[in-house]
């Protein structure tokens, strides 16, 4: 029995993986929550925005690469993501203003912005195939750990190392300081309060005199924010693939649902919910259990309770499971 | 199937997708504001002769004359689908006014939009859905100033000391308070813009008698400081007593109008609306 | 020109496209009766799973983004169906398997009793939290060592429990039958809730599915993929090598290869029509029948349908199911034409977003407009590409010859498909939002 290594194993290959993905997921959600508690629909085309975002950075990635401009240990990638969510907020708002707005003025149902969101989705999904391919784009510079799991050993003296990748050590920062100035700004702000007075009650919103156009415009400039932060962050961590991005929208709408549609607070809750069910679920636990218990209990297989593949199936378990006992979501939906 | 295909969802009812929550239900019947010219004379604010009626829909209002003076409250009542809450949202802008006017403060306003009105100095507090449950009572209060760009803390200040339970509960979602409290968070919201004139679309519906006493008491208490207020009221004897002004609706038409005194001594109006 | 003539005309234009496709090479067209055919037959199939998505939209307004599940359903009712029976599957663990998966059915049923029953509390969370551990952990102790076993059993070419060895016809019924079977459960989750959550609830179920196929190789050989099905129709070669087709060829003028490809490709056109048409018509009399009118009248005014006594999520689950059921005959027919399963290649845009664009491009409600919607939309799925590399060829004429941006134009031009797909969903929801036929 060795609770010591047993420990060390669990934060290695569950916890620390647990909350990188845990903070894409929720940074994710969050632009999905906002979406469907203001412009009040499931935008299906938010997984392709994460990838246009991702792209763009990318590109400017390369772009500082080739002349040689560098964050030292840290990745180029961190430079050029205020371009990449500058094109991203232009996309969104182009978008805006080309497609959704006349929804808006023809007061359409929601599920008809669903549809159009559908071939947003489309759209964006060519764009970013036509302009970076289809292919596995990795673009991950700088210094890989924060911690390796040699140097680790050395340090401690124990048998199980501990390796924290910058790229998580910078996703799980950079999440905490994006998720407080948004909070700072939906709750402190006249801007962001009338974003939530909109969300709550368009027409006494209106009423107040607040322009619903300027909502709707700051909410997709945040979204496309969220989005290229949450897409950069996902692609640095693991890689950028278009049809990848395009995928993470089950586990996106799963952790946004599982906290409650339209609270920003619930989508972050269900992001790390649904993260570390997956990972946990997914995870082979014969290590860990080999350390923390007496030798005549240590397991003979992997103690895998699914195999990797079944994460999706993890994250609808999960949902139905809290959609059956809480039908609004741990965190009642809607409260932007 | 709606006439416009935009708005055919199918009865597409799937939670996961839509949020049909505090979706905008309001049919202004202009989108667009078109000009106002001055005019001499007249009451403060009136809807004069209105006939109209919602979109391209049938006339509801016939001949509907409404006004209300500085430091008068005026009482719309009538029996049930009479078209009262119909004539206020007329004046208020929610209603194609086809022939008539509405004036406030020697301007003619029949072309503006809902939103312009506010601007103008309309304070309306709709019957359902007058605050925002989610924030709290001061950021509601907030909100209601959001028009206003010089400081709104006086007006704050007033509110809290006409409605003190609110100050009490200033951090509280309003959402979370009992149904009297809400309306008075309704009501502080529209006074938060400093309007000049309030309007009331049934305040006291759904509250208590001791709660709808204790409102009223309110109601005159703003109207005091001058405010003219016009009100929609189901309660037709309370609300004629506070009245200055009443006017009796019936199918779209002004059946009966005059002091609140005279119409609760007419006995014809007695026998009909108030139950003898 | 009346709306009939307008719908006949849209018709005549496909069909148009199709004929020009086969006998002219003229710009995008190949002049290959093969490749006509070949888009002809996808067509057919694209048009039966738009009905089964239009009988769920148009009739009831439920949002079903799982088709894709419902698609490979059908796909593995092929293989379970029509391969060969494989004894030795079944005698080593094929019935461990099948008591396992009973087992795991039995907890689940178990676990839906308790919170039914039992009233709320500490104790029921118990007990079903005891009930379920004890219960997954009973079913892979069955399961893992029978999978195993199963799976050793000819691994190059087997390695599954096979199939019953019927003809494969039975297959597509069968097919429907899967999917009607999982639709009734993911309806009787989705629907059943407090307010209704089908959309996400078939997007992740339709992940689930593939999943499974993706990965338990026992039923349908996961990503080694289960090729050489049965076919309804001879084989080329074997026509070729039979002496009276090949006169009968040679009569017609055409040589014996071409003309056995055209000959099978054709049949499977005529098959599938005749499907087709079938479920045209049965979805036409259920649309006109009293059945058909109340669906239509809970749709317009559920409230109203309500209060007369309808039991709403009732007639929904029926309807999800039987749309259902219509993609897993059409996936089921698409993997026996293709004559093989795999998995790996299901992927929600060509399967389930693109069947959306179909219907809403033909027109939400009228089973017309989504045959159309089906035939036009997969005819330009498969004919962007084509269209874009000339499009790119023009636009990139004046450039240098050798230059990066024109290699990368180029290359990039295949992947104008999806753009091109969401270009057309965007253009008739803004300009057609009713779809090309709307509904009367």
């Amino acid at each position: 029995m060795d609770l010591l290594n047993a420990l060390v194993a669990l934060t290695n290959f569950v916890i620390v993986p647990g909350l990188a993905y845990g903070s894409q997921l929720a940074l994710g959600a969050l632009g999905v929550t906002l979406i469907y508690g203001i412009l009040r629909f499931s935008n299906f085309a938010h997984g392709d925005t994460m990838a246009f975002g991702a792209m763009v950075t990318i590109l400017f990635t390369w772009l500082f690469q080739s002349v040689g401009l560098s964050a030292g240990p840290l990745p180029t990638a961190l430079l050029a993501l205020p371009f990449g969510i500058l094109g991203t907020i232009a996309l969104a708002l182009v978008t805006d203003r080309t497609v959704y707005r006349f929804y808006r003025q023809q007061k359409a149902k929601p599920v008809i912005f669903v549809m159009v969101s559908l071939g947003v989705m489309f759209m964006m999904n060519g764009i970013v195939r036509f302009i970076i391919g289809p292919g596995d784009q990795r673009f991950t510079d700088g210094e890989r750990f924060v911690i390796s799991a040699r140097t680790f050993k050395k340090l401690t003296g124990l048998q199980e190392g501990l390796a924290i990748k910058t790229t998580e050590a910078l996703t799980v920062i950079t999440a905490v300081i994006v998720v407080a100035v948004l909070f700072w700004f939906l709750n402190k702000t006249r801007t962001g309060k009338s974003m939530r007075a909109y969300s709550d009650n368009e027409d006494l919103a209106l009423l107040s005199g607040i322009n619903p156009e300027r909502v709707v415009m700051y909410t997709w400039m945040i979204v496309a924010a969220l989005a290229t932060i949450a897409g950069v962050l996902y692609g640095l961590d693991k890689s950028f693939k278009p049809f990848t991005y395009f995928q993470l929208l089950l586990p996106i709408f799963a952790s946004a649902i599982v906290g409650g549609l339209g609270n920003p607070i619930g989508a972050i809750a269900g992001g790390f919910i649904i993260a570390f069910s997956e990972v946990t679920i997914t995870y082979a636990w014969k290590k860990v259990l080999n350390y923390s218990l007496p030798d005549s209990l240590a397991p003979d297989g992997l103690v895998q309770l699914l195999s990797t593949d079944y994460k999706f199936a993890v994250s609808f378990a999960i949902l139905i499971v809290v959609l059956l006992f809480k039908p609004t979501g741990l965190f009642k939906g809607k409260a932007v | 199937m709606s006439d416009n295909p935009y708005q055919d969802d199918h009865g597409n009812k799937d939670a996961s997708i839509t949020n049909v929550k505090g979706i905008g239900t309001m049919q202004p019947a202009h989108l667009k504001s078109g000009p106002t010219h001055k005019v001499e004379g007249g009451p403060f604010l009136i809807g004069d002769t209105m006939t109209g009626g919602y979109g391209k829909g049938p006339d509801i209002l016939h001949d509907c004359t409404i006004a209300v003076d500085k430091g008068e409250i005026a009482v719309i009542v009538g029996p049930n689908g009479a078209g009262k809450s119909t004539a206020m949202k007329a004046v208020f802008g929610m209603l194609n006014v086809r022939s008539g006017a509405v004036r406030l403060d020697g301007e003619d306003i029949t072309q503006l939009t809902p939103q312009d009105r506010v601007v103008k100095g309309m304070g309306f507090v709709p019957q359902t859905s007058n605050i925002f449950t989610s924030m709290t009572v001061e950021e509601n209060l907030e909100m209601g100033a959001f028009i206003r760009t010089d400081d709104f803390r006086d007006t704050m200040e007033q509110v809290y000391d006409l409605f003190p339970i609110l100050r009490d509960k200033r951090n509280q979602p309003a959402g979370e308070l009992s149904g009297g409290q809400r309306q008075q968070v309704a009501v502080g919201r529209a006074l938060m813009t400093k309007p000049k004139v309030l309007m009331l679309d049934e305040p006291t519906a759904g509250v208590s008698p001791i709660v709808m006493d204790e409102l009223f008491d309110r109601i005159i208490e703003v109207a005091r400081t001058g405010l003219p207020i016009l009100m929609v009221e189901q309660n037709a004897k309370q609300a004629l007593e506070i009245a200055d002004k009443g006017y009796v609706l019936v199918q779209g038409r002004n059946a009966y109008t005059g002091t609140g005194k005279e119409l609760l001594a007419d006995p014809e109006v007695r026998k009909s609306f108030l139950g003898g | 020109m009346t709306e009939t003539m307008k719908h006949t005309l849209l018709f005549v234009f496909v069909g148009v496209m199709i004929l020009l496709e086969g006998m002219t090479d003229f710009l995008f067209f190949s002049g290959s009766w093969n490749s006509a055919l070949v888009i002809l037959n996808m067509g057919l199939i694209s048009a039966i799973m738009a009905i089964g998505v239009n009988i769920q939209w148009g009739f009831a307004g439920l949002f079903n983004v799982g088709i894709m599940g419902f698609t490979a359903l059908g796909g593995l009712a092929v293989v379970l169906v029509s391969t060969p029976v494989i004894p030795a599957a079944w005698s080593s663990g094929g019935v461990s398997i099948v008591m396992a998966l009973v087992m795991g059915a039995l907890t689940v049923v178990a676990a839906v009793m308790i919170t039914k029953f039992m009233p709320a509390g500490k104790l029921r969370a118990l007990v079903l939290a005891v009930v379920l551990i004890a219960g997954f952990f009973v079913y892979r102790a069955i399961f893992d060592p029978a999978v195993g076993s199963v799976e050793a059993i000819n691994p190059a070419l087997q390695g599954n429990i096979g199939g019953l060895g019927l003809p494969v016809l039975l297959a597509w019924p069968a097919g429907g039958l899967l999917a009607a079977g999982a639709a009734w459960l993911i309806g009787k989750t989705a629907l059943g809730l407090r307010s209704d959550y089908l959309a996400i609830a078939t997007l992740g179920i339709a992940e689930i599915i593939i999943a499974v196929l993706k990965n338990e190789d026992w039923l349908s050989r996961g990503v080694k993929n289960v090729v050489g099905l049965p076919r309804p129709l001879p084989y080329e070669v074997d026509l070729q090598s039979d002496p009276s087709f090949v006169e009968r060829a040679a009569s017609w003028g055409i040589d014996p290869v071409t003309a056995s490809t055209v000959y099978v490709k054709a049949g499977y056109a005529l098959m599938f029509t005749v499907v087709l048409l079938a479920l045209l018509w049965m979805a036409q009399m259920a649309l006109k029948s009293p059945w058909g009118r109340m669906m239509r009248a809970i749709r317009d005014n559920e409230t109203a349908a309500e209060a007369m006594g309808k039991d709403v999520t009732r007639r929904h689950l029926q309807i999800f199911v039987l749309g259902s059921a219509i993609c897993g005959i059409a996936g089921a027919m698409m993997t026996t034409l293709d004559s093989q399963m795999t998995p790996g290649t299901y992927n929600p845009l060509r399967f389930t977003f693109l069947i959306w664009v179909m219907v809403i491009v033909g027109g939400s409600g009228n089973n017309f407009g989504a045959v159309l919607g089906g035939m036009l939309i997969w005819f330009f799925w498969i004919k962007v590409e084509p269209m874009g590399i000339l499009l790119m060829e023009l636009v990139t004429s004046g450039m240098a010859e050798g230059s990066a941006l024109k290699a990368h134009l180029l290359e990039s031009a295949s992947h104008m498909r999806l753009f091109t797909m969401g270009l057309i969903l965007l253009l008739v929801l803004r300009f057609s939002p009713r779809g090309l036929i709307p509904e009367k």
